[in-house]
């Protein structure tokens, strides 16, 4: 990492994707790590499983991302000792929030999406922004080619956007299939159009018997 | 603020089967402040010939109206209206004369060519032409519409199901930008006949 001045953090590219359905929650992230206008590797996970029924992905600097996902997995594992059970993903989400929250004056440079089932089985996502303010919503992408893609989302997910006033419960009618196809879609198209994202992606679609995890392959160039 | 996103502004132009659309926004603002919702980009030069510019309104306007003037004598001097490709290059020789100090226009250029085959073409505000097959996309709602159009995009469309098409384009990307929108304005090229339609969308 270059550091110029007292610059401390650099943007390693890259786009992750969540949608959250009536009784799965899919999320996906490309595989690329680049700094500039060079590919560091194009086999890089964005994505960590935090408990059972909880994922996150991130995108912005992979360092700080690799440092809060150590912390996270450390606090979850002392909730685990203290109180004999794992965290539920509202939980963990505000875990993240106040994680993130409590470095306000030096943050995580990192744009997360955590994504799971809550305790009723419904699928939720949180988005966040880089200092931990968080919301429930129906889908969300961060990154460089989330520009590109949450039009696309809008438009496709039939759900109620999170544009809307008053805010409505905001998970998508579509099927499991349907909303892993639109992901591969939309992560084709912004292939495309960012440079920063390629490669390929990885898919976790997590559901009532578990997490199932897919590669798809895309435009390397 | 860039002065390209002085006024706000959102182009996009699609190839369909022996036809082609344009589409625009129609809000024109001052900075954060709306002063119009019903701004027109899109012009007519001939029947089969359009262009969009988005950028600085002041200069869209000043810059269609020198468009239209040297198209006016083409017209008298050769007796016929310009082709598509040609007109794409007075645009861009007209842009390069000001190169230092240039109009704030990316323009958008759609027309039916020579035995009615759709050309559509963009540029930098300096008069680099970019040609398509597919779509092209200008304006500060320019990476909105680039991923809506990638993902909504068939070659090949009929008009109807073309102008469904670039409409849910245009009004998705446009939701997303707090520059442009305030409904959009449709235009469907065919060789036959040319549909213009105005879309209520969110208005904000």
């Amino acid at each position: 990492m270059a550091i110029r001045g007292n610059w401390m953090y650099e943007n390693n590219g890259g786009t992750c994707v969540a949608i959250a359905g009536a009784d799965y929650c899919v999320i996906a992230a490309d595989t690329r790590l680049s700094v500039g206008y060079s590919i560091y590797t194009r086999d890089y996970s964005k994505i960590c499983k935090l408990a059972d029924k909880c994922v996150m992905a991130s995108s912005g600097f992979q360092g700080d991302l690799k440092a809060l996902q150590k912390n996270l997995a450390a606090k979850h594992l002392i909730y685990q000792h203290q109180h004999n059970k794992q965290m539920s993903c509202p939980a963990m989400a505000q875990l993240l929030s106040n994680t993130l929250y409590y470095k306000r004056f030096f943050p995580y440079y990192t744009f997360n999406i955590l994504g799971g089932l809550d305790s009723d089985g419904k699928g939720c996502v949180f988005t966040y922004d880089a200092v931990g303010s968080y919301e429930r919503v129906g889908y969300s992408a961060h990154g460089t080619g989330a520009g590109l893609i949450i039009p696309v989302l809008d438009n496709q997910l039939k759900s109620p956007s999170p544009l809307l006033l008053p805010a409505k419960d905001a998970v998508t009618p579509l099927s499991e299939m349907e909303a892993v196809d639109l992901v591969k879609d939309v992560f084709a198209s912004a292939t495309e159009r960012d440079i920063y994202t390629g490669d390929k992606v990885e898919i976790l679609v997590i559901n009532a018997s578990g997490i199932r995890q897919e590669l798809m392959e895309l435009r390397k160039d | 603020m860039s002065i390209f996103e002085y006024n706000g502004s959102a182009v996009v132009a699609m190839v369909g089967k022996n036809c082609f659309a344009i589409a625009s926004d129609r809000r024109l603002g001052v900075n954060l402040q709306t002063i119009a919702t019903d701004f027109q980009r899109i012009f007519k030069i001939h029947d089969k010939l359009y262009i969009g510019l988005s950028g600085l309104a002041t200069d869209v306007q000043t810059l269609y109206q020198r468009l239209v003037f040297r198209h006016k004598l083409y017209q008298l001097r050769e007796e016929r209206d310009m082709k598509p490709q040609t007109f794409a290059s007075l645009v861009s020789a007209v842009l390069y004369e000001k190169r230092f100090g240039p109009y704030f226009c990316m323009p958008v250029i759609a027309g039916l060519g020579e035995d009615d085959v759709p050309f559509i073409c963009t540029m930098d505000c300096i008069g680099a032409k970019e040609l398509a097959k597919d779509f092209v996309v200008s304006g500060t709602a320019s990476e909105s519409l680039y991923g809506a159009c990638e993902s909504m995009y068939k070659p090949n469309m009929e008009p109807e199901e073309l102008f469904e098409t670039i409409s849910q384009a245009l009004l998705s990307s446009v939701d997303r930008d707090c520059l442009s929108g305030w409904g959009g304005h449709v235009l469907l090229v065919t060789p036959t006949e040319v549909q213009e339609r105005t879309l209520k969308s969110r208005m904000d």
